[in-house]
């Protein structure tokens, strides 16, 4: 319950600073100019005809499933790098400015136990970057379901496996923040982990690009660790454009990022409960 | 005798990577705080007094020491809920309104956050009319208004102010004066930190003075303003001093001293002081005030004095 209130409460902070509102009203407006410009003439389940802002567009007759896959893989991949990019950067200040000094102590004295702190900030993040990444893969979906008769929740897969490598990074985020109380530390810690893990996710290819020895060895050791933001992305834009992803294998990929995300709250709220403000 | 607050032996060191042994900033102190009382601490910069609070709310992790909050262990939450703090640089949400800021501590204290009871709260301590306002807007005074009211939600059993009127206008600190002096009346307990001596002196009843980390003076007011022994005489003008001075009155300002516990020998001092032309005034027992107990309290005994013959 008190988790609940934190992540509650953060969000309130959150939908009061003008930057997400600015986000929100530039997911919805994606979606009325897709909503409005973007006329489909689909004819026994083929697109026959696209119009944006009244032009046609030539394109050959297609099932209209297949012509709408690289919208949706194109989302994916907008909702996977770019948009968990903007994100970190985003979210880099709330746990620090929990943690400045004059609020924590006011907090640490109310009825919270510090784990409910660190868990309900993180929920109250990982909570916000689902309901975008949600709420601009949802409404796309609906949208083009509606205009072609063909709905389909891969875009929305795609988009919860960007909250999953984006929750990941946040672990690591908080974790800095806790250490440092500080938001350039928290979106720099996040912006090494996301691209580490983006080199992660090709390692097997790049470690045979260094010299064999020490320097492999490290990079081999330090990769081992690391979520595989790159794979995971490939895996959420090959659900979104409709290849077929083997169950376990994403299964795996995900429970390798949550297990990392748990690792690193754990720590870091075993290194807030010693903590003195 | 029931006890807000019992604190025996604790000890806090501020460790760092480049010093292990850490700085003491409390050293066994040892406190008892009675419910229903106002509690000052007093001390200079540095002291430990915040330390201390921290401590007390575990916001500090003490090194050891026995540590009971409302007959409670300060870690357990249902104990939190009876206790409101208001801590010394306190920062708000500046993107919240009082009211949603309120509500915020409301809910994570676990009372409902019912709008008159917040509203309320707020005409309290003077901000009725920006209870819709951005706190980012508010002045230092008016965020220490509403952080006295954050510390009011619930209706605390112990209230712990670190410097509750820093920042607030001559008239706010009257009005917050009242507020603790109406929260007293219900049978809360007060723990107020105050560098204003006065203000610690108009709220609370029992005083503690801390240096370098230790409690060098405990007790009620009265017992630690109270000069052993001497009375202060207030004769009217015209009084011979030179005279006074021969009966055993000292001069100190525009009144006199006289020293001495024995009732009987004060009142043939003023026996003979009336019988050569002196009109008594006033005669009360003299009193310290705050500023010379704690200055007494925190001037270092002076050495013993040794002699150097007696060396090795």
């Amino acid at each position: 319950m008190t988790v609940l209130a934190i992540a509650a409460d953060l969000w309130r902070h959150a939908f009061a600073r003008k930057w997400f509102l600015v986000l929100g009203a530039a997911v919805t407006l994606f979606l009325v100019f897709v909503a409005l410009s973007l006329r489909l003439e689909v004819v026994d389940g083929a697109l026959a005809g696209m119009r944006l802002f009244g032009q046609s567009t030539t394109l050959e007759i297609t099932a209209v499933d297949v012509a709408l896959r690289p919208i949706f893989k194109a989302t994916a991949i907008i909702l996977y790098y770019p948009f968990t990019l903007f994100l970190i950067a985003l979210c880099a200040e709330f746990a620090p400015s929990l943690l400045q000094a004059g609020r924590i102590e006011h907090m640490l004295s109310l009825p919270v136990r510090r784990f409910e702190l660190v868990l309900g900030t993180y929920l109250g993040v990982v909570g916000l970057s689902a309901l975008f990444s949600l709420y601009g893969a949802g409404g796309l979906c609906l949208i083009l379901g509606v205009k072609t008769g063909v709905l389909t929740l891969r875009p929305v897969l795609a988009a919860l496996l960007g909250t999953t490598a984006f929750a990941t990074v946040y672990s690591g985020m908080l974790a800095a923040a806790v250490l440092a109380r500080s938001a350039t530390s928290s979106a720099g810690v996040g912006m090494a982990l996301y691209f580490a893990g983006v080199l992660a996710g090709y390692r097997t290819s790049l470690a045979p690009m260094m010299s064999e020895g020490i320097s492999r060895r490290v990079f081999e050791a330090a990769t081992a660790v690391l979520p595989r933001i790159s794979t995971l992305g490939n895996v959420a834009s090959d659900i979104a454009g409709g290849r077929a992803v083997s169950a376990a294998h994403v299964g795996g990929l995900c429970a390798g990022f949550l297990a990392f995300a748990a690792a690193v709250l754990a720590v870091t709220m075993w290194g807030f409960e010693r903590k003195d403000y | 005798m029931s006890l807000a607050i019992a604190v025996r032996d604790v000890e806090k060191r501020y460790r760092t990577w480049r010093n292990r042994a850490g700085l003491c900033a409390l050293d066994g102190v040892t406190l008892e705080v009675p419910r229903g009382v106002a509690f000052g601490l007093l001390g200079p910069n540095g002291a430990g007094k915040t330390t201390f609070i921290k401590v007390l709310l575990t916001i500090v992790r003490p090194e050891r020491g026995l540590l009971h909050v409302l007959d409670g262990d300060p870690e357990d939450p249902r104990i939190r809920a009876r206790v409101g703090y208001l801590p010394e640089r306190l920062e708000l949400p500046a993107h919240f309104t009082p009211m949603t800021f309120l509500a915020s501590v409301s809910r994570l204290k676990r009372v409902p956050p019912l709008r008159d009871g917040l509203f309320r709260l707020l005409d309290r301590v003077g901000l009725a009319s920006d209870a819709n306002r951005k706190i980012g807007g508010f002045s230092k005074g008016q965020k220490q208004r509403l952080g006295l009211a954050a510390a009011l939600v619930g209706t605390p059993d112990l209230l712990v102010l670190d410097e509750p009127t820093d920042g607030v206008d001559p008239m706010g600190r009257v009005e917050i004066r009242n507020l603790l002096g109406a929260e007293l009346a219900r049978g809360c307990t007060v723990f107020l930190n105050s560098h204003l001596l006065a203000e610690t002196e108009r709220v609370c009843s029992r005083i503690g003075i801390i240096a370098a980390g230790r409690l060098v003076r405990q007790g009620s007011l009265e017992e630690l303003c109270r000069a052993e022994g001497r009375w202060r005489v207030r004769f009217a003008e015209g009084a011979d001093a030179a005279r006074l001075a021969d009966i055993g009155f000292r001069t100190a300002g525009e009144e006199f001293l006289f020293a001495g516990d024995d009732l009987l020998a004060l009142n043939r001092a003023l026996d003979r002081a009336r019988a050569a032309g002196a009109v008594i005034a006033e005669v009360r027992p003299d009193e310290k005030d705050l500023e010379q107990v704690m200055s007494e309290a925190l001037t270092p005994a002076p050495a013993p004095l040794t002699d150097p013959e007696a060396r090795p």
